[in-house]
């Protein structure tokens, strides 16, 4: 496979970096009697709960190394002009990611529970094959091409697939490995940085929104949302875009700001009754306060958890320095 | 207590009768030993390696303590392997993955993951082939014992050598004898603070050392050591051994490859009593075998002596040498001896004591009519004013060593004088005597003995250890014991005088005589002191740690090694005052001097049981000098 690197950087030209959170689904069907009758909707103090016996924080990062170009097989037509061939070229990424887990518990603090990371070529081209380079081989991942789906957005929707897979993996290794060291087994609370989609089958997960892109709720119960004090939490309710959850907003603790400041939505899985899904609140709104960042040390505070941004920077190291995978890329495209 | 500058037992007093008391722990090194080469870390490579200074991440489970010796190893194609050792001049712990100070209470409430790492820097000492290449980072760091211990620190190419102490690491510490016994080097310089810096005691072990190591071998015999004692009585029992000797400080001692066990063949002198016209030794801790010592006016004219009177700093500038000097001349070649006490009779005037002699020589100097015999011609009345003051000024603190009225027995005509070479270890006490009496007596056995060494030829080698040097060579000004210090400095290498210098401050001490010396120690140092150039050999956090070393560890710097070696010492095992005797009937020693003193006229009570209630038992004021009010 011959392949040649792109010259920029491969942040430049990206605007469709953020598409791995889909597209905003406006047509949200939201069912809000779970806890309260809509009409009855206040804030909800925290209660008092039991601690689990270890709380997991599972995140993933990823990285654009390089764009870069396959060569494609001459077409079966001879050229017009032999001398000056027709030279065909897709587009593919070059990608690291890595997920890990970060372990809080009472014994040993928080500490770096699994950590993995890959390299992978995301392309159409189906002559595609794995980049072996100096700092490591590209595994490749060939997706079908979607003549109307932007190209882009297409790899890096297959990119994002790809880390939650290995998120999931590391979850569920991370949990087999907590009873090594001394918590309870089935005591424990995982918590995904970003939706649950794709990972609702995991046992006493909550996924971890920061952003707000969409307003699901009907407009009446939006409002109230503004108005939660920090600590305070929504009653929980239903929501189905492409997939069903439970979800709840919650106002971390924070300097008073904008209406929005410090919101969260938590989500876990549709299919666990209703009281398991308000146990979920209520433990999430004892607990992740602790948790929450301090504006001067974090730009995404509150809502950046400290055990995430740790676990970020950490999974960043992982990725490795990009300025040497870059050249690794472009020593192994002239070889 | 008043005792601001004895040395260890001082600082431990209150335990005194009990075993080593907490403020001298030199073992603790001891239980950290270990013959395993085990791997600590690996090169570190978020900090620049170089051959000459590198850095070590440690693994999560070891760990490395200042001076700890390590080394590693790297394949050099077409070289081969080559070694680079070192020793930990700085460790650093820190925490991974925080950005702020706050972060620590986040990491220790669980809440941010993080991790702490510790790196060691390290300072190389020898690499081996010489090929100086970096430690490449990822490579694997040994703790180094046994041979790569020996070779790290050139133990191993050292043909003689004689144990320092122990170092951090509970392994003996070597000095090449090559830079102590004038081969390649001589003279040594130790500095610290009074009283915890313990450069006595540590000159002492290394006298002890050096002679009873074996490195010297058939040289041992013609090996002494002269040591001038201004700290109280404290050196008058280092022929007595320790009450305090014990099977730990038996088996520190073994470790050393030395034998437990006081000096063997030591003199002792002191000056005679004020006022005793028998000529007994002014010591009150010691009973026998402490010989007096004095010089007669005859020796005195003879060997012109006067100018050691004047051994003041600023003398040299002034106008009156010159009459000194004429008088020095003009009594040699006038004076007659008298008698066999050693009076003189100068112009048919009999002189018998010093104040005597001072008022004959003032006359003598003012008198119109002799003042140009004497003095020199064309001196003016100030000149010789400012001469006969400084000499009216000496007339007390010299009286007691200037006699013409002691009768120096007949069989043995230098009982008085001190010497070297019927003992190993020869101790003139001086702590009874003024600063200008002090001044004297160094400066005139020092020039004494240079002299003996330099008609004896080389061979012999004797160890003259001077305490409070920056009294005798100080940095400005010179003076004729200076003079006598520069001159053994300089050229005492080839004579075989090795100069054991011991200072608070070695800023104040003259420069050549220091940076004469092959050895350099240091003890506990003032933080100000610490920051001057004199101390530039030592690595800043050796800086850092003089200031707070402890009683018994000092660093010792040599040639050969790049960096001092931080070394623990064993407390002696000699008696360092009264108490610590171990056997308290006094012993003679085989000193030949002895006889006229007390051994002569034994003390009548010497033989009393000492009731417990002894006062000098408590005594800590030892009568010391007061040191300069720095």
């Amino acid at each position: 496979m011959r392949f040649h690197v792109d010259g920029w950087d491969p942040t430049y030209g990206s605007s469709v970096e953020n598409a791995e959170n889909g597209i905003a689904d406006s047509t949200a069907k939201v069912t809000p009697h779970i806890e309260l009758a809509p009409a009855d909707w206040k804030p909800i103090s925290p209660s008092q709960v039991s601690a689990p016996g270890a709380v997991l924080f599972v995140d993933g990062v990823r990285r654009i190394e390089a764009r870069i170009w396959i060569e494609q097989p001459p077409s079966v037509e001879p050229a017009s002009s032999p001398g000056n061939a027709v030279r065909d070229a897709r587009m593919a990424l070059c990608a690291s990611y890595a997920a890990g887990t970060v372990c809080c518990c009472p014994d040993r603090g928080a500490h770096l529970l699994t950590i993995d990371y890959r390299r992978g070529l995301f392309t159409t081209a189906t002559n595609a094959a794995d980049v072996p380079t100096t700092a490591g081989t590209y595994k490749a991942t060939i997706t079908a091409d979607e003549q109307d789906q932007n190209l882009a957005v297409l790899l890096s929707t297959a990119l994002q697939r790809q880390l939650t897979d290995l998120e999931v993996l590391v979850a569920t290794h991370a949990r087999t490995t907590l009873t090594s060291h001394g918590v309870p087994e089935d005591s424990d609370l995982l918590v995904v940085d970003g939706p649950l989609r794709g990972r609702t089958h995991l046992p006493r997960a909550l996924g971890f929104i920061k952003s707000h892109r969409t307003a699901y709720l009907p407009p009446d119960l939006h409002t109230m949302i503004a108005t939660l004090a920090p600590g305070e939490r929504s009653p929980v309710f239903l929501m189905g875009t492409s997939w069903d959850r439970h979800a709840w907003y919650l106002r971390l603790p924070c300097t008073p700001g904008a209406p929005w400041a410090g919101v969260v939505r938590l989500e876990c899985a549709a299919d666990i009754p209703a009281s398991a899904a308000i146990e979920l609140a209520n433990l999430s709104q004892a607990l992740l306060p602790r948790y929450a960042s301090i504006e001067y040390k974090d730009t995404r505070a509150p809502q950046n958890l400290v055990p995430v941004a740790g676990l970020e920077r950490e999974l960043r190291r992982h990725l490795g320095n990009p300025i040497l995978l870059s050249r690794a890329l472009r020593v192994a495209s002239a070889s | 207590m008043t005792d601001t500058d004895s040395e260890p037992q001082s600082a431990d007093s209150p335990g005194r009768g009990s075993p080593p008391a907490t403020s001298w722990q030199p073992f603790a090194g001891l239980l950290t030993g270990g013959d395993a080469e085990g791997e600590v870390g690996k090169v570190a490579g978020t900090e620049d390696s170089t051959p000459l200074k590198f850095h070590i991440a440690l693994s999560p489970d070891a760990y490395l303590q200042l001076d700890d010796v390590v080394s590693t190893r790297r394949e050099i194609p077409g070289r081969g392997t080559v070694v680079t050792s070192g020793v930990v001049t700085e460790v650093v712990a820190r925490h991974e993955g925080a950005a702020f100070g706050s972060d620590v209470f986040l990491i220790a409430d669980g809440i941010l993951p993080a991790k702490v790492q510790e790196i060691a820097e390290v300072t190389t000492t020898r690499v081996e082939p010489e090929c100086y290449v970096p430690p490449r980072p990822g490579e694997v760091a040994i703790r180094a014992a046994g041979t790569a211990r020996d070779a790290a620190l050139y133990f191993d190419r050292m043909d003689a050598r004689i144990p320092a102490g122990i170092g951090r690491d509970g392994e003996p510490i070597y000095l090449n004898l090559e830079f102590l016994d004038g081969t390649r080097g001589a003279h040594v310089s130790i500095s610290g603070i009074s009283g915890v810096a313990t450069k006595t005691s540590f000159a002492l072990f290394l006298l002890h050392s050096l002679f009873t190591s074996g490195a010297l071998g058939a040289r041992a015999v013609n090996a002494k050591a002269l040591i001038f004692s201004v700290k109280g009585e404290d050196l008058l029992f280092v022929d007595q051994p320790n009450a305090r000797l014990d099977e730990t400080l038996r088996a520190a001692y073994a470790q050393l490859g030395l034998p437990a066990r006081p000096f063997s063949s030591a003199g002792f002198y002191a000056p005679p009593l004020p006022g005793d016209t028998t000529g007994r030794p002014h010591v009150t801790g010691r009973t026998s075998g402490v010989t007096a010592f004095w010089w007669t006016l005859a020796e005195f004219c003879e060997r012109e002596l006067l100018p050691y009177v004047f051994a003041d700093v600023e003398d040299e500038k002034n106008q009156y040498t010159i009459v000194v000097h004429q008088v020095t001349s003009r009594l040699r070649r006038e004076a007659q001896t008298a008698g066999s006490d050693g009076a003189v009779v100068i112009d048919g005037t009999v002189l018998r004591t010093w104040a005597e002699m001072v008022g004959f020589i003032c006359d003598k100097v003012t008198d119109d009519v002799t003042r140009p015999d004497w003095a020199g011609p064309a001196i003016g009345l100030g000149t010789v004013n400012a001469f006969v003051r400084r000499l009216r000024s000496s007339q007390r603190p010299l009286a007691p060593l200037l006699r013409g009225d002691l009768n120096t027995s007949t069989d043995r005509p230098v009982a008085h004088s001190i010497d070297t070479s019927q003992q190993q270890v020869t101790v003139v006490d001086l702590h009874n005597l003024p600063e200008r009496a002090q001044r004297f007596v160094v400066g005139v056995v020092l020039a004494a003995e240079t002299d003996r060494k330099e008609q004896a030829g080389p061979g012999g080698l004797l160890c003259t250890m001077v305490d409070e040097l920056n009294k005798y060579a100080p940095r400005e000004g010179s003076s004729p014991i200076k003079d006598v210090l520069l001159d053994i400095a300089e050229r005492g290498r080839s004579l075989g005088i090795i100069l054991i210098g011991a200072q608070q401050t070695a800023s104040e001490v003259e420069r050549r005589i220091v940076s004469n010396s092959s050895i350099k120690i240091v003890g506990r140092l003032d933080a100000a002191e610490a920051s001057r150039p004199e101390y530039g050999f030592l690595p800043v956090s050796q800086r850092q740690r003089a200031t707070l070393a402890r009683p018994g560890t000092m660093f010792v710097s040599q040639p050969e090694i790049p960096v001092p070696l931080a070394v623990e010492f064993p407390f002696p095992a000699w008696a360092t005052r009264l108490s610590e005797v171990a056997d308290p009937t006094p012993t003679g020693t085989s000193a030949a001097g002895q006889a006229t003193g007390s051994a002569a006229r034994p003390d009548p009570f010497s033989r009393l049981p000492r009731p417990e209630s002894d006062p000098w038992l408590g005594d800590t004021d030892d009568g010391a000098i007061d040191e300069p009010p720095y």
